[in-house]
């Protein structure tokens, strides 16, 4: 679906992704791990245009997006999802949820979005309860899912999520990451899943790539690294042990 | 004091706020979209009273077409400003540069204004007239005689901000200028075009500024030294709290009727009095009415 070839990107003279590497395959879940500065969001910045970049980006049936605006990716429905959740902290849940709808909409669309409001609501009946409250009010666990069903309006091609699990309750992340398995199982819908919560992601992705000093280090299927001894010291830690 | 003279005060105070309240909101607005106080305000509002002025008084044009044309010079104007003024510094490292090229602009507009009016003040004729004297139209409400200049100012100003309020809350693209401005980056992951939600920004607030200067053009002289009227909007936001625009709209509009009132005392020392109020309400309530709320909307 997104094929990523010799992706360079730079923060002033610092090379922070040194050439990557990553295949994110349609209808499936791919996860990224690395510790702290690994350059995870980098590369979400990096495919979303946010950032300056150079290497390949390819669409699979849309083309390259490498030179690319930010606008023009998003409407190519490659949605970002970013770490810290973003949601606009003014606006009321169902506001938020309206803004999703730009990328197809257009800045002064009129065309009715009650299909895609009527899914998210489905998928995140907390929103629906909450439709009316301002963004900001709401706790640490419907942020997020109020910043997944944002992506979902936009009626995304892939879905790019950096750190849904970042600050949440053990039983949150729980029922957030069932929704996630959720969009991609029911949806087909191809997700790019940044964690720092390398069992959980392993556990639900198909395919890992391990990220360290802006570069690729080892990748292979999810059931695969779970058991690589590698993995387990680095990033499973005491847990592993323990199964 | 009869009630002939508090209503007729009451009319030009809150004229004269509504002026203020434009200026004002035009503030907030730039402040939330780009987080630029923005010191040209004034000077803004004073080149839309020589544009307006250029187009009634040197071209002669009728309304229907002064009125679209000046709207369109406007929305120019702030495209300019946008591009010259805030575009080239909007990544300096050190954020005060853009605070500083508003102040810098101020001076430009001023000499801008000078170079192609000249230095000496110009009059402009009122929006309605007397037709057998010619002179400014005065409205005759139940013996209590308005003038129309300013009740015409109070429907104008009071129409310019419910469209502003509009257009920010019940339309799709006014909440995506919404959302771009609380969260720049969020709003480009999702593809709402940022340049054109700052570029609209900078086209309404121009529209209001420049629109209030035109209002009181026939109220005062036109002159560069319309810009000081600024002064009176910052006084205006303080009051209602900063960041807040209800509170930035009460506040002007209480700002325009001290000012009003404190003529029938002490006519030469109105500033003063405005600034004693600006001040004791700081000593009181340095929020301002309204604090600040994180909850407020538009
Ligand atoms: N805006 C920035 N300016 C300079 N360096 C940055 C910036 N953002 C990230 N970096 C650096 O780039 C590297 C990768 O960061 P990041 O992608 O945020 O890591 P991760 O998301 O994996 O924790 C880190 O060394 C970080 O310090
Ligand atoms: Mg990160």
């Amino acid at each position: 679906m997104l094929k990523i070839t010799d992706l360079h990107a730079y923060y002033g003279p610092i090379e922070a992704l040194k050439g990557i590497n990553v295949h994110v395959e349609a209808g499936k879940i791919t996860c990224l791990i690395g510790s702290n500065g690994a350059g995870k969001t980098t590369l979400l910045n990096a495919i979303s245009g946010t950032i300056k970049r150079t290497g390949s980006i390819i669409v699979e049936g849309k083309g390259e997006i490498i030179d690319k605006h930010s606008r023009f990716i998003a409407r190519r429905g490659i949605i970002h999802v970013p770490e810290g959740r973003h949601i606009f902290p003014g606006l009321t849940v169902r506001e938020n949820l309206e803004t999703g709808t730009v990328n197809w909409h257009g800045f002064f669309g009129r065309q009715p979005y009650d299909k895609e409001l009527k899914e998210v609501y489905k998928l995140f009946p907390r929103l629906e309860e909450r439709k009316n409250q301002l963004g900001w009010s709401l706790s640490g666990g419907e942020q997020q899912m109020l910043a997944i069903g944002r992506a979902m309006m936009a009626r995304p091609a892939v879905l790019m999520l950096d750190e849904p699990s970042m600050g949440l309750a053990p039983l949150v992340v729980q029922e957030l990451f069932e929704k996630i398995v959720e969009i991609n199982k029911q949806q087909g819908i191809p997700i790019l899943l940044v964690e720092q919560n390398a069992r959980l992601a392993l556990e639900i992705s198909h395919y890992a790539y391990i990220i360290d000093g802006g570069s690729v280090k080892l990748e292979g299927s999810s059931s695969e690294l779970k058991n690589d001894p590698r993995v387990i010291e680095a990033y499973l830690g005491k847990f592993a042990k323990k199964n | 004091m009869n009630i002939n003279t508090i209503v007729s005060l009451s009319v030009n105070g809150i004229a004269m706020g509504m002026i203020y309240a434009l200026m004002a909101m035009g503030l907030i607005l730039l402040i939330r979209a780009i987080g630029v106080m923005n010191f040209a305000q004034g000077d803004l509002l004073m080149f839309g009273a020589f544009v307006t002025c250029a187009l009634t008084v040197d071209l002669k044009l009728p309304l229907w077409i002064m009125i679209p044309l000046a709207l369109i010079s406007f929305a120019v104007i702030g495209v300019i400003f946008m591009f010259t003024v805030y575009w080239p510094l909007k990544d300096a490292t050190y954020p005060t540069a853009t605070v500083i090229s508003t102040m810098g602009a101020a001076m430009a507009l001023k000499e801008i204004a000078t170079l192609i009016w000249g230095s000496l003040p110009r009059s402009m004729p009122p929006l309605m007239k007397n037709p057998k004297t010619g002179k400014a139209a005065v409205l005759n409400l139940f013996g209590i005689k308005l003038q129309w200049q300013f009740v015409l100012t109070i429907i104008v100003g009071a129409v310019l901000i419910w469209l502003v309020f509009v257009l920010f809350e019940k339309l799709y693209a006014g909440r995506m200028m919404q959302a771009a401005a609380q969260d720049k980056y969020a709003a480009e992951l999702l593809g709402i075009p940022t340049i054109l939600t700052t570029a609209a920004t900078y086209i309404i607030v121009v529209i209001m500024v420049s629109t209030g200067g035109y209002m009181i053009a026939p109220i005062f002289m036109v002159s560069n030294t319309l810009g000081s009227l600024q002064l009176r909007a910052f006084a205006g936001v303080v009051i209602g709290g900063l960041g807040n625009i209800k509170g930035a709209i009460i506040g002007s509009l209480i700002i325009g009727l001290v000012e009003s009132f404190s003529t029938i005392q002490f006519s030469q020392y109105k500033d003063a009095v405005v600034f004693i109020v600006l001040i004791a309400m700081l000593l009181v309530r340095p929020q301002g009415l309204f604090g600040e709320k994180v909850a407020d909307k538009a």
